[in-house]
């Protein structure tokens, strides 16, 4: 029954792919185009502050995005890249964001994988890429060590704030710049 | 005596109500004075006798602040006269004709010597809504408004683009697809989302409003709010139409896409009609299984679009025509159970159409391979298969009455 790819979603395209070598997307493929498209147009016409995004090709569904760090952060004046890809039943599921800059934060793994609420369990089809980047940017200015991926770095900026600023200023300079 | 029959006439202006019994007495008297010669002329080419002319302009002036009243009023008045047909005709079309006779008196009245002006500025009392009038009388100006009044709607009507149209577009946006909310069904939360939209997201994301996280007590009853999806329609017409074209096309194109080979074995259909029919000979009772299986999914499913019924139909057809083994096409049918079933129940006139189609189509199918198996021996069971099918469709028809 699963195989069925029933509910339309994008689960759809495994079962039948294999047997054609022309897919063409189903409705709700289409739709999650639709409505990444729509996302750039908004984005493009109102951007958020200091943050820009749009499709790294041909492909919709693959975007880049850049963050400049805010200022009177250790991350000021630094340009983070991101990669967010989207999945194909999107807005059902998270976008994944990555920094693909190397960045010094206790909620950002050595991948670069952001770790957020909203990119896992909190994410609601009502999010837009902008609120994400929004969100990365004040996680930016105020890191999370409650819900840590990287304990060291949690660790030193509940303890040593000042130090856990100069490395991460450090990494700005030689990452970010 | 002029001066003073004016202000009669200005009085019964005033209290329209009262007007009639008087002028209807003094008509015949009146007429003379009241009307300019030329007026008449015209009025009586135009083929209105005088009692109708007076009656018109009483009516006219009875109410001269609004449009539809004056006309509802003058059809109550209109039962009260004797009936002669040229006396209907003007009163049938009181306001076309009078702009010409306006026109008369507006060329006429810079013409005429003191002595006539007073008739004139009569007729115009008598007449009203004129031009002319309003020129000579200044007390006349609430009509030469209520002139302008009246073709003032239709320039306000052609500008109905609301200046928050914009703000508009964006609160009735569906957050899920960023586009016009579609059928727009509401959470317990108030919140509104196209009821697709919403529907996927309660199947996906769990049962929360996707706007507020509160809980939605069952995301797949979700409701059309009719009054907001009135207001979007009234509001988005050409997006609303775009949308429904592309669901429209869409859930085609889905049907067709749902099985790659299924476009071979049209185009198979097609061109090997004979082909098919002799070969069809060998899977007859298979087939007949087949479709018992296929009925049955498609009455007891049920769907929200007609063109999406064809489309299955028309699957149909392609599986049974497929000679295949048994097992692929159950699979499929499988596949085509969960699709539909995942569908919202909706009861629509569209649906039973599409039902009563789908019936016909079947039956035609059966007939035909009837038919082409006479000679076969299998004859029992195929007969077993099509009367197993009318039950079962008639079964479903008066589960849905």
């Amino acid at each position: 029954m699963m195989i069925s790819g029933g509910g339309g979603g994008g689960g759809g395209k495994s079962s039948w792919s294999s047997s054609t070598s022309s897919w063409v997307p189903t409705t709700s493929v289409s739709a999650s185009g639709k409505r990444i498209q729509r996302e750039m147009v908004e984005l493009n016409n109102d951007p958020p502050p200091d943050c820009s995004a749009g499709p790294k090709g041909d492909n919709l569904y693959h975007w880049i995005a850049t963050i400049i760090g805010t200022p009177e952060t250790p991350y000021q004046g630094g340009i983070f890249f991101l990669d967010i890809k989207f999945p194909i039943d999107y807005p059902f599921k998270p976008p994944e964001v990555v920094f693909k800059t190397r960045i010094y934060h206790c909620n950002v793994d050595p991948d670069g994988r952001v770790s957020m609420g909203i990119l896992k369990d909190d994410w609601s089809p009502a999010l837009t890429i902008t609120k994400v980047l929004l969100e990365v940017r004040s996680i930016m200015t105020n890191p999370d060590p409650y819900n840590a991926v990287v304990p060291g770095i949690a660790h030193l900026y509940s303890g040593d704030r000042a130090k856990h600023d100069d490395i991460a200023a450090e990494w700005t300079v030689r990452f970010a710049k | 005596m002029e001066n003073k029959r004016m202000v009669a006439n200005e009085e019964q202006r005033r209290s329209p109500r009262n007007q009639k019994v008087p002028l209807t007495d003094s008509n015949g008297q009146n007429m003379a004075t009241l009307f300019s010669p030329r007026f008449k002329s015209a009025a009586a080419m135009a083929g209105w006798d005088e009692e109708a002319l007076l009656l018109a302009s009483l009516i006219v002036e009875d109410t001269p602040d609004r449009d539809p009243k004056h006309k509802k009023r003058y059809v109550l008045h209109s039962k009260t006269p004797p009936n002669s047909s040229r006396k209907r005709r003007a009163q049938r079309s009181p306001q076309a004709p009078i702009p010409v006779v306006l026109d008369l008196d507006a060329e006429e009245t810079p013409k005429i010597d003191s002595g006539r002006k007073k008739k004139e500025k009569k007729a115009c009392v008598e007449n009203e809504g004129k031009k002319a009038c309003v020129e000579n009388e200044g007390s006349k100006v609430g009509e030469g408004g209520n002139e302008s009044k009246e073709k003032n709607p239709g320039d306000a009507s052609s500008s109905s683009s609301l200046p928050c149209i914009d703000k508009l577009r964006d609160e009735l946006s569906c957050a899920i697809c960023l586009e016009i909310c579609f059928e727009p069904s509401t959470t317990p939360c108030g919140h509104s989302f196209c009821r697709k939209c919403l529907r996927s997201a309660a199947d996906k994301c769990g049962k929360k409003c996707p706007k507020c996280r509160q809980l939605i007590s069952n995301g797949r009853s979700c409701t059309v709010n009719t009054v907001l999806w009135n207001t979007i329609q009234l509001l988005f017409p050409q997006e609303v139409e775009a949308r429904k074209e592309a669901s429209a096309l869409n859930s085609r194109q889905q049907a067709q896409n749902l099985s790659p080979e299924s476009a071979f074995f049209a185009y198979l259909r097609n061109d090997t009609q004979p082909l098919r029919v002799a070969s069809s000979r060998s899977t007859n009772s298979m087939r007949s299984g087949t479709t018992a299986t296929t009925t049955t999914t498609t009455t007891t499913t049920t769907s929200t679009q007609e063109n999406e019924d064809a489309a299955l139909a028309r699957m149909l057809q392609r599986e049974i025509d497929e000679q295949r083994s048994l097992g692929t096409t159950r699979t499929r049918l499988a596949r085509l159970r969960a699709r539909r079933g995942g569908r919202g129940v909706s009861t629509s006139q569209h649906e039973d159409a599409a039902l009563a189609l789908r019936m016909q189509r079947e039956e035609f199918m059966q007939t035909y391979r009837g038919s082409s198996q006479e000679q076969s021996s299998r004859l029992t069971s195929t007969s077993l298969a099509r009367e197993n099918l009318r039950a079962m469709a008639s079964r479903a028809m008066n589960r849905r009455r």
